[in-house]
């Protein structure tokens, strides 16, 4: 079947210029909003996927979903970085595994309020096990068993006393901060510092995860169904990227239902927006439509030809959407992750979104246009002429 | 062969403002194929109605248009615009280009229905063109040109396809005497060149005058038919 040649819906909407335009637009901020939210959702997975790794293992009290809930004691400690046989061991044979101790306390933001910030009581051994993931970008590392912090790069602008050579009060002791690093993930919006000392300002006889660097291959599960018997340990374990992307998934989760939400609505507004314009559009040429169905184009032709003209204004709509998003690429936001600390990720606005949003946008012109095109199509050649 | 029209008792009502308005009124008449016919009649008469039924633009509520072999009455809204590609050229008063597009893609729009390859239809649309005069006007918009040269534009996409029957409403009503006339000569041409039924609606007797037939309607139904043949202008 003969369709409608294409150039004649193009030219006619370059002749009405300024109501594409504003549809163009209109469809354009509803997909901006979805793009945006995407993109945040994006920089909060990736934020946390890019630290997770497969070779390392989580250990955590067994029912915590976070280690924020987790309490191992010294002993357990003690036991999970000695004696598991999976732990790989460094040049000098010590086990590359490592206590952790979490907490999150308030502290006073540059912009005004509080936040809660992650602080987090490492050994040594620590660094080791992170390697190139962690780097020092300004200033140097603390000095196990003393009063010195470092600060991920992510709060230094955000959090007030953060800064190399700023004094930092946690509870009744004063840290001095000694240097500013860098690194993959969430890591880059905690403090860090010695455990034992951050153990003893908290007031935190307890360590909250340990984590151990493990042979290739390691089945974690059979580590967890090994010392399910041992009363003294049974620990939750599993790899550090499977435990961080469970803390992501209920954010992530917030994001897109929230942009979903957001487009949802505002979908609606530029659906009706969409359909008012070409519902104008077709009413100006009427008489138009009533040539070409005298000429011989058939209903399912004119109702093709119009549909395929709002679509186009639906993808037109959908990349004016990206370009509005993509100025904020890599731009930085903070939020409260799911173990309510200040978190800073970037907005990532990946290919992957780019193509959801246009996709999106050709589906509200699709809807948009359906019922302008579907009436186009059902007048008959003397009414749209007569109308004209 | 040429196409013979046969309209058999049609009758044609419009509502209007809850009231029926009877248009044609059980119509009978003959048309021979190859022939120029013009259609006269006062306002309100069925000239326009009677010619969209022709047409395949419109249906009737009762009787058979009978178009060549085809009963356009049994044929549904894609049949029917199917039908109008293959069969029916038309002619309007106020021209009906798509502004648009140029001179020859307004004439090639009845060409994409037609299995032809792009260059075929280029060139046929160019011939077309070319026929009415407008062979230095073929990428000029419907607003670069003049009234007449629109109409002509109109007269090559109507004719350009090669269909049987011509009909036109009014083709002259917006020209000048002189424009007027020549498109009225160029309607002749296409009627005695190339053997094409012509139906043309026109309240202009001079206009008139270049048909070899002058049907009447008067009320919706047939006054009487003039046989202009003799007379006709040349």
């Amino acid at each position: 079947m003969a369709l409608v040649p294409f150039r004649y819906n193009l030219r006619s909407l370059f002749v009405r210029s300024s109501s594409t335009f504003l549809t163009i637009l209109a469809i354009g901020a509803t997909v901006a909003v979805l793009a945006g939210m995407l993109s945040l959702q994006q920089g909060f997975v990736t934020l946390f996927q890019e630290r997770g790794r497969s070779d390392l293992a989580v250990f955590l009290r067994k029912g915590a979903t976070s280690e924020g809930e987790s309490g191992l004691t010294l002993e357990q400690c003690a036991q999970l970085t000695k004696e598991v046989p999976e732990v790989l061991r460094d040049a000098n044979d010590r086990p590359l595994a490592s206590a952790e101790l979490f907490l999150a306390v308030r502290l006073r933001k540059f912009d005004g309020g509080e936040t809660n910030v992650s602080i987090r009581g490492v050994e040594p051994m620590t660094f080791a096990i992170q390697g190139d993931d962690l780097r020092i970008a300004d200033g140097k590392n603390f000095t196990p068993g003393s009063d010195e912090l470092i600060v991920g790069k992510g709060l230094v602008s955000r959090i007030a006393n953060c800064r190399v050579g700023d004094v930092l009060r946690i509870n009744t002791v004063s840290f001095r901060i000694v240097g500013e690093f860098e690194g993959k993930g969430g890591y880059q919006s905690e403090i860090w510092g010695d455990l034992n000392r951050i153990s003893e300002a908290l007031q935190r006889p307890v360590r909250s995860r340990v984590i151990a660097k493990v042979q290739p291959g390691t089945d974690l599960a059979a580590i967890q169904t090994r010392y399910e018997s041992d009363l003294r340990l049974q620990p939750a374990v599993q790899t550090e990227r499977d435990y961080l992307a469970s803390q992501t998934k209920r954010l992530s989760l917030t994001f897109q239902a929230l942009g979903g939400f957001l487009a949802l609505v505002m979908g609606l507004a530029a659906i009706f927006t969409g359909t008012n314009s070409l519902l104008s559009a077709i009413s100006a040429r009427t008489h138009e439509i009533g040539i070409l169905k005298a000429v011989g184009y058939r209903p399912f032709a004119i109702f093709v030809s119009f549909l395929g003209e709002a679509v186009l204004l639906g993808i037109c709509g959908g990349i004016v959407g990206c370009l509005m998003v993509l100025p904020f690429q890599g731009a930085e936001t903070g939020t409260m992750n799911q173990t309510f600390s200040e978190v800073t990720f970037a907005f990532r606005t990946t290919p992957q979104v780019m193509v959801t949003a246009i996709v999106f946008a050709a589906m509200l012109g699709l809807v948009g246009g359906a019922f302008p095109a579907w009436r186009a199509a059902r007048m008959t050649p003397t009414q749209a002429l007569r109308r004209g | 062969m040429s196409t013979s029209i046969d309209i058999r008792s049609v009758t044609k009502t419009y509502h209007r403002g809850g009231e029926a308005l009877r248009v044609l009124d059980e119509l009978e008449l003959q048309m021979a194929g190859g022939t120029f016919y013009a259609l006269m009649g006062p306002s309100g008469s069925g000239k326009t109605t009677l010619l969209n039924l022709i047409g395949g633009l419109d249906h009737a509520d009762s009787g058979e248009v009978l178009v060549g072999d085809e009963d356009l009455t049994q044929l549904d809204g894609s049949a029917l615009a199917q039908w109008r590609a293959e069969n029916v050229g038309f002619i309007f008063q106020g021209f009906n280009l798509l502004p648009v597009l140029s001179a020859r893609e307004n004439v090639e729009l009845p060409l994409l229905l037609a299995p032809l390859s792009k260059r075929q239809r280029r060139e046929q649309a160019e011939r077309a063109l070319e026929l009415v005069g407008l062979q230095d006007r073929m990428d000029h918009k419907p607003r670069e040109l003049s009234g007449g040269q629109e109409q002509r534009v109109a007269i090559a996409r109507a004719i350009a396809s090669d269909p049987q029957i011509i009909l036109a409403d009014e083709p002259t009503g917006d020209l000048d005497r002189t424009t007027a006339d020549s498109v009225l000569e160029l309607l002749q041409r296409l009627n005695r060149e190339l053997d094409k039924t012509i139906l043309m609606v026109t309240h202009d007797p001079q206009a008139a005058s270049y048909a070899g037939k002058v049907i009447h309607l008067d009320k919706g139904k047939l006054g009487r038919i003039d046989d202009n043949t003799a007379a006709a202008r040349n």
